[in-house]
């Protein structure tokens, strides 16, 4: 659900009908434009780094801490992205809010996770899914977009959204036994605020709510793919 | 968004005679009738995106010229405010009543049928079910509504809100370990206080309301302070009956100490502050001489 990038500096929707649309004044659209250069090459780092790291260990081991601080830093900055994007805000935030909690309140809060392979699989799923799209951004923004470039952004959803969905749930999956064991992040009664919190039952239902949530993303996605590639036949290839 | 607009051409005839009174364009009948959307249902308009066209408009006193075309949209399926009120504030009484008495599976086996040792925890339980049989009963006898209807959808999400935030609340007011206020008989007395007051205030403020309009009209009207001294508030604020709301549950957040109280009551100062500055904005809009000392819930403040 994270690993799904519909949202953006600028989204599907906008790109059908910004004909429509206004576009950002000079001033926005600089720093919308400096704004996705240092995304994608952050994200082109977190790659670098992860190829690198492979290549000198032999293994697909452990390869999380090689890109640790980067991840971070580039995955929190996204929060940056909501509210100045064109798209909902509600859509935006809880993209940014999930992938956010996924880096922070599970892979970083619970260290025996991090050696998974399941963190590898959905940290790839992003980095492919963020490099595409941030460049995306930035050709559109400069009005000369690649035709490969679009067809990427609507096309290796279908494979890097699985991916990073299943990536993301093996990696919470794999953390509730600890969680459970320290009572991380949670409140037990009595207290004089007559409140609980239970870590590990959070995380069971957030695992749960990728049930409803995933298809609604990945088929709006798939829609959205119709709606920009399918002019193939009417369009030139060349933008 | 979402639901196709379809375009027809109207022509009024009498009744009895067959006449046209009003005869616009090309008449084309519809090609097949829609039992499915029942009037409350239909939003005519003379604007595809524009306002829907009230159930008491003219024909004759619109802007049309001698050729009018409506705009039809399905609002789909509708249900009666009355029954959404009543649904969703029968539920947390219930709810709250069946943690109150500590039925099977909530709490752990030993506790079931038991009662808690803190007075506070009875005092809740009356305080929270006289809340929610006002409500009902003002719902049944005093609201008189502007709509009939609303969309069918907003019965699932009114009554989780309104469900689902009893059931978190009830269950740790209720709860075996449930810790009563730190400043004890002092705090809970206040707390009552409050509450008490705020109940009265609040439902002063609906009888004024419900007498600004006679019975089975639709008509609005600047609510003015009355001789009961609640109602002297209406100097200060246009929707004082969600400032007693606030102030209701404030007063049972102090009295339970409760942080999940403390969020639903956070949440609905939010919904409340939206809907009064909705009311707020739209009285200024209909009424030029509308007081200008007025805030829309909280006095100068917001």
């Amino acid at each position: 659900m994270a690993a799904h990038a519909a949202t953006g500096a600028k989204t599907a929707t906008n790109d059908v009908s910004h004909k429509r649309r206004k576009g950002p004044g000079a001033l926005a659209t600089v720093y919308l434009v400096i704004y996705n250069v240092v995304m994608t090459a952050g994200w082109l780092v977190i790659a670098v780094g992860l190829v690198r790291s492979y290549l000198a260990k032999g293994s697909y081991h452990g390869l999380y801490y090689s890109i640790e601080k980067p991840l971070k830093f580039f995955q929190t900055g996204a929060v940056l992205e909501v509210g100045i994007v064109p798209s909902s805000v509600v859509l935006t935030g809880f993209q940014v809010m999930s992938r956010v909690f996924l880096t922070w309140a599970v892979t970083h809060s619970v260290r025996e996770v991090q050696n998974e392979d399941s963190v590898l699989l959905f940290v790839v799923a992003w980095t492919i899914t963020e490099i595409i799209r941030y460049s995306f951004y930035t050709f559109s923004l400069l009005n000369h977009l690649p035709y490969l470039i679009k067809w990427a952004r609507y096309t290796l959803f279908i494979v890097l959204y699985p991916m990073g969905v299943t990536g993301e749930l093996l990696t919470i999956y794999s953390a509730l036994p600890y969680v459970q064991k320290t009572g991380l992040y949670s409140i037990t009664l009595p207290n004089k605020y007559n409140f609980s919190f239970d870590y590990h039952t959070f995380l069971i239902l957030t695992m749960i709510s990728y049930i409803p949530l995933f298809p609604q993303l990945y088929f709006h996605m798939m829609r959205q793919r119709k709606k920009v590639l399918g002019h193939l036949e009417e369009h030139s290839k060349n933008e | 968004w979402g639901r196709a607009v379809v375009f027809f051409e109207v022509e009024i005839l009498d009744a009895k005679t067959k006449d046209k009174l009003c005869f616009l364009d090309k008449v084309r009948p519809p090609p097949r009738v829609y039992p499915q959307w029942y009037p409350a249902r239909q939003s005519i308009r003379l604007d595809p995106k524009g306002k829907s066209l009230k159930d008491e408009d003219v024909l004759q006193q619109l802007p049309v010229g001698t050729t009018a075309t409506f705009y039809f949209r399905d609002l789909g399926a509708q249900i009666s405010w009355v029954t959404v009120f009543l649904t969703e504030y029968t539920g947390p009484l219930i709810i709250y009543l069946l943690f109150y008495f500590r039925v099977p599976f909530i709490y752990a086996p030993k506790y079931d049928f038991t009662t808690s040792k803190h007075w506070v925890v009875h005092l809740a339980c009356m305080c929270h079910s006289f809340h929610y049989v006002k409500r009902l009963l003002e719902t049944l006898f005093v609201h008189r509504f502007s709509h009939g209807t609303m969309p069918l959808r907003n019965i699932f999400k009114n009554c989780t809100y309104y469900w689902g935030f009893a059931a978190w609340m009830a269950y740790y007011i209720n709860h075996p370990l449930y810790t009563p206020p730190m400043y004890g008989e002092q705090q809970v007395t206040i707390a009552l206080m409050i509450f008490l007051f705020c109940q009265i205030g609040n439902f002063s403020i609906h009888i004024a309301l419900r007498n600004l309009r006679p019975p089975g009209s639709k008509t609005r009207k600047i609510p003015y302070p009355t001789k009961n001294p609640f109602t002297w508030v209406f100097l200060l604020v246009s929707c004082p009956n969600y400032t007693y709301e606030l102030g209701s549950w404030l007063g049972f957040t102090m009295m339970t100490q409760c942080l999940p109280v403390a969020f639903f009551t956070f949440v609905g100062f939010v919904q409340m502050t939206v809907w009064a500055k909705g009311k707020h904005r739209s009285y200024l809009k209909e009424f030029r001489d509308y007081p200008t000392l007025r805030s829309p819930i909280l006095p100068f403040i917001l």
